[in-house]
């Protein structure tokens, strides 16, 4: 991978953190009598690779198409780079790019000519930037085959570069490991941790969650078209003050801490392993209260949640019920 | 994807500048020529229809008496050209024309590419607009590509038959006046056409159900007349018969016909059945404009109204 001039000027010069480039307030659509997205107040930064996460029915295709003013709203209101996309959608969106679901092609046209066709739209795009995104998703080379010859893989990485071709501030992807191999994975999140580090901001929906934990900055999870939380990762992964311990005679052990009043949510996990609050929060205070019963600790340390597990507990092992 | 991954200097600063970028409808008009040059389809129904307007002349090069008859009666013989030409091209012209909307509009539903292009900030009326302008130029290089050949085949015909184009100074003022409305009445089937086609396929949603419920519409039209006799005979009610004035099909088939000048023989004109009642040039006409008002009112709501959910 190359960081070239310009792109580290930009990443150097572009302003983060602050500025707010995708926002929701109170969005909801409703389709007869079910609510599909559900008062959604969401916020993304500029520079963040943001993970917009939830089972199938949650509401985050839904929502995307609600931004990218393909579905109207029936309430709230979506803001991209400052501007309300209902009344300044042909000035916003040139300066998106998506792919929504699975890429969306013209099968009977070569990659270049998918990219001219969808360029045209804008006034045409120099050919030196085509031959750019084909470059960058390693499609060059068949760029003059037609696409329904392509994989799955190709097809994906094909709308990924349709979506990179005017070169936006914010990228708007559904799913983008679809179809891609693992080694196709790993340049896309390498591709997309650059892309942040230009300045532009990603928004991924996703179902990966190990991909989502790896490069995503923050994540909103959704749930029956309501938002369940929005975090970075770090935190929601963090747990709850829980301690992991490793001991002999565990049960023994959990019988003890479960006995005391900072104990009570206390157990075992399927290895035997005791999982457990700590008084006042502190794992020192745990050690000395276990070594003190006689109970020493092979290890102990704070429990970090994986993000599966998060996500499942958020959101019912993932069936959609409401919690 | 690629081994390594690299943004080059050029793709940055080449790039159309996002921040200036807005939706072009030239640019969306050029979009749409490229997707119908690059469909195989389009060359050959377009070969094909060539094929069908030069066959008429080829016939006639057999006819064993076509000299006397062009040296009898030259300006007869002139409008039959021009009439069964421009008859030909009405007809022929229409499921090509019928094709390309189609599929120019449903495939954007069916593949999915209408989110594509709708997420650049293109109007959903603008991208309409932008195909059916398109289809609309399309029609109009067909008919004068068309005239074209069928005036050089009509004086192929005429040296090859006749050895001269003396024919052609029996040619008068109302010929010319008659040819013009000729040309406009395939003009305007051509619109009615492709707008049909373009409400249909809005409708539907999908290339396979607005190809097959556009290309059946004027069978379906023409053919229906059957059924209206036989309900006339069946029922002796006239009201049947009123009611074919009414339909599309036979009122462009009657158009030509109800506008010519007296001068122009029927046998020029007439190739598929009009309404079973008398019809004025200027009913047809109202009749076609109404049509196509709906067929117009109808693409426009549904795209503007409808969610994008492809």
């Amino acid at each position: 991978m190359t960081a070239t001039a310009p792109a580290a000027h930009r990443a150097a010069t572009a302003p983060r953190g602050d500025e707010i480039v995708l926002r929701t307030r109170d969005l909801t659509k409703q389709y007869g009598k079910r609510l599909a997205v559900d008062r959604l107040n969401i916020e993304v930064r500029r520079g963040e690779i943001f993970g917009f996460l939830g089972p199938n029915g949650a509401g985050k295709t839904t929502t995307i198409r609600m931004a990218l003013g393909l579905i109207a709203p029936t309430s709230g209101s979506v803001e991209i780079l400052g501007g309300d996309i209902a009344t300044h959608r042909a000035t916003i969106l040139p300066r998106v790019g998506a792919l929504v679901e699975t890429p969306a092609l013209y099968l009977y046209m070569s990659g270049r000519d998918n990219l001219r066709a969808v360029a045209a739209v804008l006034g045409g795009v120099p050919e030196a930037r085509m031959d750019a995104v084909l470059d960058l998703v390693g499609l060059r080379a068949r760029a003059r085959d037609r696409v329904k010859t392509y994989s799955l893989g190709m097809k994906q990485r094909l709308g990924v570069a349709i979506a990179l071709l005017q070169d936006p501030d914010l990228l708007v992807l559904d799913e983008p490991a679809n179809g891609l191999d693992p080694a196709g994975i790993v340049e896309m999140r390498d591709l997309l941790r650059r892309l942040a580090a230009e300045g532009k901001t990603v928004f991924i929906s996703s179902h990966v969650l190990t991909e989502v934990r790896q490069i995503c900055t923050r994540v909103a999870i959704v749930n029956l078209g309501r938002l369940v939380t929005e975090s970075t990762v770090e935190d929601l992964v963090r747990g709850s003050g829980d301690f992991t311990v490793t001991v002999e005679r565990a049960a023994d052990a959990l019988a003890l801490v479960r006995a005391q009043p900072w104990g009570r949510g206390a157990r075992l996990d399927g290895d035997g392993t005791l999982i457990t609050p700590a008084p006042n929060n502190r794992g020192r205070e745990l050690t000395r209260f276990l070594v003190d019963a006689g109970f020493v600790p092979d290890s102990l340390a704070p429990r970090a949640q994986d993000l599966e597990e998060v996500f499942l507990r958020l959101t019912d092992n993932g069936n959609g019920v409401a919690k | 994807m690629s081994a390594t991954l690299t943004v080059s200097p050029a793709a940055a600063s080449t790039a159309t500048n996002p921040h200036t970028a807005r939706p072009s409808f030239i640019g969306l008009v050029r979009g749409e020529f490229l997707k119908v040059s690059r469909q195989l389809t389009t060359w050959l129904m377009l070969l094909a229809l060539a094929g069908v307007v030069v066959l008429p002349f080829l016939i006639a090069l057999t006819v064993g008496n076509l000299k006397a008859d062009i040296q009898a009666e030259p300006l007869a013989d002139l409008y039959r050209f021009m009439g069964q030409g421009l008859t030909i091209l009405r007809v022929f012209s229409g499921p090509v024309l019928i094709i390309v909307t189609a599929r120019l509009i449903g495939m954007e539903y069916s593949s999915g590419t209408i989110r594509v292009l709708l997420g650049r900030g293109v109007g959903r009326i603008q991208l309409l607009a932008a195909k059916l302008l398109t289809v609309f130029l399309i029609a109009a290089a067909i008919l004068a590509a068309g005239m074209l050949l069928e005036y050089a085949l009509s004086l192929f015909v005429l040296r090859a038959v006749t050895g001269n184009l003396d024919a052609l100074k029996a040619i008068n003022g109302t010929f010319w006046a008659d040819t013009r409305v000729y040309v406009a009445t395939v003009a305007i089937s051509m619109a009615v056409t492709i707008l049909m086609a373009a409400a249909i396929t809005v409708v539907a949603r999908s290339l396979a159900g607005g190809l097959s419920a556009s290309i059946a519409w004027f069978p379906a039209d023409n053919i229906g007349l059957v059924f209206f006799i036989l309900a006339n005979l069946l029922t002796k009610s006239d009201f049947w018969l009123l009611v074919t004035g009414d339909l599309l099909g036979p009122n462009l088939n009657a158009m030509p016909r109800a506008l010519l000048s007296a001068q122009a023989p029927g046998s020029a004109t007439r190739v598929l059945e009009g309404p079973l009642v008398p019809v004025d040039g200027g009913h047809t006409l109202l009749v076609s404009a109404i049509y196509a008002a709906i067929f117009l009112a109808v693409a426009v709501v549904l795209t503007w109204r409808r969610d994008v959910k492809e």
